[in-house]
């Protein structure tokens, strides 16, 4: 018999980190080979598939990166909040709580100029996710109530009052629960390259400023406090459940914008498919990422492959469509089961 | 003869040591507990007594020495062991499950519980324990609904039920009334009545005379006696807890000392247990003396340290600084007014552990303008400043880029006290600054502390270092539940003396003891 034995480790290297990281996502990939061999399917032809039909065509690319700009949203507002070890679960439910504001402003308001009407779109799109992102926050701080379950919750209502809408006052000519499409005004442009839109930009700038904020201003340094000790942070003169608050609405306010992005951007209208889950595998992709905004674009896009090359199987090779949620959870499953690996030295020892 | 005495005798525990990290906690230590017995294990905090405790209930192994159970060589395999051949102990932390009732609580896991428990057999049996020691609970109230005193006796019934022959309560009154305490000692007493033997932890003088047969004082993890009651006074014992006087002296020179930089004023401050810790306490401070805090650990001294720099709300009363009053201000508000704080828990509160060293070093200060660059951060200059500071107090460090965790003890008590003097404040509070660390960094704490008052500073001293407090301080004041038993100039009392107003003696009923003998 052969025991397991754990020796807390000191420290990682960066090097290190990077080795188990990507050894995680190896296993990860040889386990969804296993699961689609099981479906009949060759699973290393599989594999290649997943990853020429994302990248393998100028078409491919550029719905990989479609895919990518939830991702990137959704990734840094589960990555700020994060930085200051607060668990926003409901990027989803601030998705659709930012668009549905938005949408109530295309359907119940003025038609504007263009360039007036998407920034208002936009601004209104990140403030439902603010302040959907604030009731968590608020019963984090008042009631102690742990934002894991709040948040995820609360996705459920958000989904719901969105379907509300849909069903309702918003439901579509033809009786089906989506809103008519959005005038002009309100679509984002395209760049020039298949669908992708000018919410790629908005989410690359984002990008930027959040590593400014989060490494070269006070509050940025106040947010790391918080997130290694509250206590230190408090001794430090540091305001936490102010700086906590101000995390959940940054974060609910990028979930927010994912969601406009998505209204103006690629359906032109609300409906219940807006979202392909991009809330839950925003925490993924930040938890791959560690945090920083720039690893952040690198693992929305990994995952936007993932996300293509699942619905190519799915088309060409007759697979499930399950198969990309469960390559997607193997991948998360081996990211966590690694971190035993970072904070140990796991060894072997023979023995009774 | 011989034989009978060896039936006697529960627990022998022989030669015992126990290391942690290269710490020794437990020396060489004997122990031994007879039958009826009620034996206390007498100590400051941090003496060893509950280590030496959870050797014999199995939760530790000793690294050296023997455990003998009734004339058995114990070797346990599982912390659970100890209970099931008759050990038992009750933790200041209850091992019980709130939310069920105190029925269940005493059932669950009890070793002879079947696959269907025949709950009014159990309950029958209960009753019986309940009666012959006289135990007034409600078996169908639930756990987490009872006050605190009751659940302790659910806690030690739950030992009774158990049917242990050693029963280790440890520092069981911190949490009672003075009425459930009297209570308690009177259960204690009638279960030693029983035959059973009886641990009793503590540091607390009054309770030893109250209920002890016998007295082993435990000092730095080392035996230094072990004394009938009778045979012996409270004097005594508080000579055998503290020590020798130290011979350590530390030049302090005379300097004109600013009155009244602090003013306490009818101070009140609860714990993290909502218990009162601060109770009514008044003092002034001036710039230019250190004031030294003796007393055993858990008398309010952290949460005094804490309300002082703002990291505790006060429940009532004032703090005066330089004049003004700042008893409702936030800590950055009093960092900004020149209150500094050394905090005795250097990893958790001083440091943010898994944040750079650079960043520590810089917590403080890094909103002043002068690191202000536009609306950013003037990164570049914070670590040139982080740098002077890790120059100036000769921090060795393996980079500065990496985790603050990664310090020693003594580097990182440098890296706390060189930020906080960097900042020249007015008033610097230190709770426990030399604990843990080695000897070259404990002088320059201490050398620190006397610069920053021979510069004219008020300086509040936490120590349970008696060589410190002596050494250091111009005035001491010993501090026991919330109150100061005594506050005088260093040197108007012997440590004998202090040792008794650190177990609960006002200063005028020391000086009778003292002039009684």
């Amino acid at each position: 018999m052969f025991k397991i034995k754990l020796e807390q480790k000191e420290r990682v290297s960066k090097r290190e980190d990077i080795i188990i990281t990507l050894s995680a996502i190896v296993i990860a990939l040889v386990l969804s080979g296993i699961f689609i061999a099981f479906n009949g399917v060759n699973p290393f032809v599989a594999l290649w598939k997943v990853f020429t039909s994302a990248l393998g065509s100028p078409y491919g690319i550029s719905e990989t990166l479609v895919k990518a700009i939830p991702l990137i949203f959704t990734g840094l507002a589960v990555g700020i909040a994060l930085n200051s070890k607060l668990w926003n679960i409901g990027a989803e439910g601030q998705l659709f709580a930012g668009a549905t504001l938005a949408t109530a402003f295309v359907i119940y308001g003025p038609v504007l100029p263009k360039p007036l009407e998407l920034t208002v779109l936009v601004t209104l799109g990140a403030i439902g996710g603010a302040l959907w992102a604030a009731i968590p926050a608020l019963l984090k701080i008042k009631f102690k109530m742990n934002e894991v379950i709040s948040t995820l919750l609360l996705n459920y209502v958000a989904i719901n009052i969105a379907d509300y809408f849909l069903f309702g006052p918003w439901k579509g000519k033809d009786n089906f629960p989506y809103t008519p499409e959005f005038p002009t005004e309100a679509k984002l442009s395209r760049i020039g390259f298949g669908r992708v839109h000018s919410g790629l930009i908005i989410a690359l700038v984002l990008v930027i400023l959040l590593y400014i904020l989060i490494y070269h201003t006070k509050a940025g340094f106040k947010l790391r406090m918080t997130g290694s000790s509250l206590k230190a942070a408090k001794y430090a003169g540091i305001n936490i459940k102010k700086t906590m608050f101000m995390v959940f609405l940054l974060s609910g306010a990028l979930a927010g914008l994912a969601g406009v992005c998505q209204i103006t951007g690629i359906e032109y209208k609300l409906h219940q498919h807006i979202s392909t889950g991009y809330g839950y595998t925003g925490i993924i992709v930040a938890w791959l990422a560690r945090t920083n905004p720039f690893i952040i674009v690198i693992f929305a896009v990994f995952l936007s492959i993932m996300l293509k090359g699942a619905d190519s199987l799915q088309i060409a090779m007759r697979l499930p469509a399950a198969v990309g949620t469960v390559m997607q959870a193997l991948i998360l499953f081996a990211i966590l089961g690694s971190e035993l690996f970072k904070t140990y030295n796991v060894k072997l020892i023979r023995g009774k | 003869m011989s034989e009978k005495k060896v039936n006697s005798t529960l627990v022998l525990m022989k030669n015992i040591s126990k290391s942690f990290y290269g710490n020794k906690v437990n020396t060489d230590v004997e122990f031994k507990l007879e039958k009826g017995e009620i034996h206390a294990l007498l100590g400051e905090n941090g003496a060893g007594k509950t280590t030496l405790m959870n050797m014999l209930t199995g939760v530790y192994f000793p690294d050296e020495g023997e455990i003998y159970f009734k004339g058995k060589k114990l070797a346990f395999k599982f912390p659970g062991e100890a209970l099931q051949i008759g050990i038992g102990m009750v933790h200041q932390r209850f091992s019980l499950v709130g939310n069920l009732t105190v029925l269940e609580n005493l059932i669950l896991g009890h070793p002879e519980n079947k696959f269907i428990i025949n709950i009014p057999e159990k309950k029958k049996l209960i009753k019986t324990y309940m009666d012959q020691f006289n135990f007034q609970i409600d078996l169908n109230a639930i756990v987490g609904e009872l006050p605190i005193g009751l659940r302790q006796k659910v806690e030690i019934l739950k030992m009774l039920v158990r049917e242990v022959d050693v029963l280790i309560v440890d520092e069981p009154t911190t949490v009672l009334t003075k009425q459930e305490a009297d209570n308690l000692m009177q259960i204690l007493k009638n279960i030693a009545k029983t035959g059973k033997g009886i641990i009793f932890i503590t540091h607390k003088m009054s309770e030893v005379f109250q209920i002890a047969d016998k007295i082993t004082v435990l000092r730095k993890g080392i035996k230094i006696s072990t004394v009938n009651k009778n045979d012996t006074n409270p004097r005594e014992l508080a000579k055998m807890m503290v020590g020798k006087e130290s011979e350590i002296t530390f030049d302090r020179p005379k300097v004109n000392t600013i009155p009244d930089v602090v003013k306490v004023q009818d101070l009140f401050v609860n714990s993290d247990k909502g218990v009162l810790a601060v109770n009514s306490l008044s003092f002034n401070v001036a710039g230019g003396e250190i004031i030294g805090i003796a007393g055993v650990s858990g008398n309010g001294q952290v949460e005094l340290a804490d309300a002082l720099t703002g990291n505790r709300d006060i429940i009532r009363g004032k703090i005066f600084f330089k004049g003004k009053d700042i008893s409702n201000d936030c800590p950055v508000d009093r960092i900004d007014k020149g209150v500094s704080y050394v905090p005795g828990d250097r990893i958790n509160v001083g440091v943010a552990g898994s944040r750079s060293v650079w960043e520590n070093i810089i917590m403080k200060v890094y909103r002043l303008p002068e690191f202000k660059k536009g609306l950013l951060l003037n990164n570049k200059k914070l670590r040139e400043y982080a740098d002077k500071i890790i120059e100036k107090y000769n921090i060795s460090l393996p980079g500065i880029n990496l985790p603050a965790l990664l310090l020693s003890g003594g580097n990182l008590q440098k890296l706390i006290i060189g930020r906080e003097m960097e900042r020249d404040c007015d008033l610097y509070v230190f709770v426990y600054p030399t604990r843990g660390l080695d000897v070259g960094a404990t002088d320059f704490v201490r050398n620190a502390i006397l610069q920053l008052r021979n510069l004219g500073k008020a300086i509040i001293l936490i120590s349970g270092d008696f060589d410190e407090i002596f050494g250091l301080s111009d005035r001491i004041a010993v501090m026991y539940e919330g109150q100061f038993t005594g506050i005088f100039n260093n040197g108007d009392h012997s440590l004998e003396e202090i040792g008794l107003m650190m177990s609960g003696q006002s200063e005028e009923e020391v000086a009778k003891e003292m002039t009684n003998v």
